[in-house]
């Protein structure tokens, strides 16, 4: 399986301020990929390194395959805010797409903004936050790319339009198994699309699979207090919090917890994504079995 | 590419355009007039002697009609309309989509930057070129006559409003404002670089181009002591020198001063009659005989008017070199450098 996106030792400086310092990663292919991380942790540096707006300072990233270049008609992008052009209608976002797009989706793209809603008179400007996002998305896709890249298209948008989005975005995946990279800092949104998981935290992958083998291989231990050292082979502590009396750790192990004196609870993404983003989590957990 | 530069650029185009029509509609309308005036003044087909005055007539008749404010409106409108186009059409032309973020939506097209922005520098410098050479070109038609009576078409500063060299300046405006934008990256600021740069541009290219395109012509005569001319003589020192004011018709006057036979300015010691008197009442005989004794020169170097054309070709020429460089460069800078 080639790569959608892979990075070595990537790095982006502006002046003597990282964006981006030594992230590696490999991201597959033919998958709806959600790259969480708190703000600052290098995200949209990164997909636009992977769109070609921003040259890496050092270090080597490759997407689809080959050195990213803006213009290419294999990768699509949305930004952060959905930029569009205020004094040009709907239509006309279409039209432009059909003039500098060789593998434009006319019919995609009408059919598209039939549904979402949208006037194709209207113009960009007077549409709202989500309605934008839905036009930005709407370009991006009839352009038919191999790959699309969105950051954090759904940061501005109140719950309704937010679902609306994804939903958007599922109904188009389905249809043409189109690669996607989507970042946020809300790890709701991405489960209910995402099928694999990227936590970044400053520039670093902390943690990165399948959404299913996440939760499937990720515990929440809660017990009498004990030094987590004795938990055996193939037990990778990713948090830890004492009392007096009990210990919670929150565990990644490939094989079930059968220690009867733990109490073993299921966790949802949310609570494994804000395990490895928090501070106590220890550096060296880093690639996901596959 | 071309359908979408045309949907951003034709609002800015259209009503620029409108302006410039509506000037050169007045100008139509008053060509007959103005060509009338030459005629019924006795300006068109004089000969020799009688031209001076026939002139003098003909202008004082055309300054008195609409015409004549029209000449300085047309005058100032191609003067101004580079640093108008390179400040509202050159500027925003980056900076805007760079400012707002568009350029993120942009880029991400199956267009590559430089194609963008090659795209949008033929457009909208053919465009400033056109709107500019239409208006520069009809007043250099319609101000012939005027320019003819006046004999002063190889001046640098109506020079700089006639022909085609208003065509390569406004080429080298959108560039200047393009550039800007794209290195400052916000509209406001590059406009206002791009109003300081073009301004300078406009002050410095009559003052220094001419000078090294034209190639001037260098006439030596004997002095005329009958023209006027100025005696300053050094209190201190007593150090004559004499200052004269050629006029010459149609041409462009660089230098004019008087010289020895031998080819040296002339500076001397004065004699005693040229020294200032308690009466100031001109020049004394004893003084008019000693400067005849002298065997004065006056050594005219100028630019003679029917340069006009080759000089024009000349600084469009230098302008259109300036402009393609910078585009080259803006064109490198998107590729390599804007990220």
């Amino acid at each position: 399986m080639t790569e959608a996106l892979s990075a070595e030792g990537l790095t982006k400086r502006y002046g003597r301020r990282a964006a981006l310092s030594d992230c590696s990663l490999a991201v597959p292919a033919g998958r709806v990929v959600g790259l969480v991380g708190p703000n600052g942790a290098g995200k949209s540096t990164l997909l636009q390194l992977a769109c070609g707006l921003l040259d890496p300072t050092s270090g080597r990233i490759e997407v689809l395959g080959e050195r990213p270049v803006s213009g290419s008609p294999r990768v699509g992008f949305v930004a952060q805010d959905t930029p569009v052009y205020a004094g040009l209608t709907v239509a006309e976002h279409l039209r432009m797409g059909a003039h500098v797009n060789p593998s434009w989706d006319a019919e995609f793209a009408e059919r598209r903004i039939a549904q979402t809603g949208l006037d194709p008179a209207q113009r960009a400007g007077k549409l709202s936050g989500g309605q934008r996002a839905q036009l930005a998305l709407t370009v991006a896709a009839a352009k038919q790319p191999d790959l699309l890249l969105l950051d954090e298209p759904v940061a501005s948008l109140d719950p309704l339009a937010r679902r609306t989005f994804l939903r958007g975005l599922m109904e188009l995946t389905a249809d043409r198994g189109t690669s996607v990279v989507m970042s946020s800092h809300l790890v709701a949104d991405l489960e209910r699309v995402c099928d694999y998981l990227i936590v970044l935290v400053a520039s670093q992958v902390r943690v990165a699979g399948e959404v299913d083998d996440l939760l499937a291989g990720h515990h929440r231990l809660v017990g009498r207090r004990r030094d987590p050292a004795g938990l055996g082979a193939g037990i990778a502590v990713v948090e830890q919090s004492h009392t007096e009396v009990q210990s919670t750790l929150i565990v990644r192990s490939t094989a079930p917890i059968d220690d009867p004196s733990w109490q073993v609870d299921r966790l949802d993404l949310e609570d494994i994504v804000l395990a490895y983003m928090s501070e106590s989590a220890p550096q060296w957990v880093l690639e996901g079995q596959r | 590419m071309i359908w979408l530069t045309w949907r951003q650029f034709r609002a800015p185009l259209l009503s620029v355009a409108a302006v410039l029509l509506v000037l050169v509609a007045a100008l139509a309308f008053t060509w007959a007039r103005v060509s009338d005036l030459a005629g019924s003044t006795g300006f068109t087909g004089c000969r020799a002697a009688a031209c001076e005055t026939a002139a003098q007539s003909f202008l004082a008749a055309v300054s008195s009609e609409t015409a004549g404010w029209l000449y300085y409106v047309a005058i100032g409108v191609v003067l101004a309309l580079p640093v108008l186009l390179g400040i509202f059409w050159g500027a925003p032309l980056a900076a805007r989509e760079l400012e707002t973020g568009t350029y993120r939506l942009i880029f991400t097209q199956s267009v590559s930057r430089r194609r963008w922005l090659l795209v949008k520098l033929l457009i909208g410098g053919g465009a400033a070129a056109l709107c500019t050479g239409l208006v520069s070109l009809v007043l250099t038609g319609w101000a012939a006559v005027i320019d003819e009576a006046e004999g002063n078409r190889i001046n640098p500063l109506i020079f700089m409003a006639r022909g085609i060299v208003p065509i390569a300046f406004a080429a080298l405006a959108f560039v200047v404002g393009v550039t800007a934008g794209l290195l400052l990256r916000r509209t406001v600021a590059a406009m206002a670089v791009t109003l300081l740069v073009v301004a300078a541009l406009q002050v410095a290219v009559p003052l220094v181009l001419p000078r090294l395109l034209a190639q001037p012509v260098t006439s030596v005569a004997a002095l005329d002591l009958n023209a006027p001319f100025g005696l300053s003589v050094d209190l201190s020192t007593k150090e004559a020198h004499v200052d004269i004011d050629a006029d010459m018709p149609d041409a462009w006057i660089l230098s004019a001063t008087v010289v020895t036979s031998s080819g040296a300015e002339f500076r001397a010691r004065a004699d005693p009659a040229c020294l200032p008197s308690e009466d100031m009442g001109g020049f004394s005989e004893a003084c008019r005989t000693w400067l005849a004794a002298q065997n004065l020169r006056q050594k005219v170097t100028y630019v003679p008017g029917s340069r006009f054309w080759a000089l024009q070709w000349r600084e469009f020429g230098v302008l259109i070199a300036v402009t393609l460089g910078l585009s080259w460069f803006a064109l490198w800078w998107i590729r390599r450098r804007l990220t």
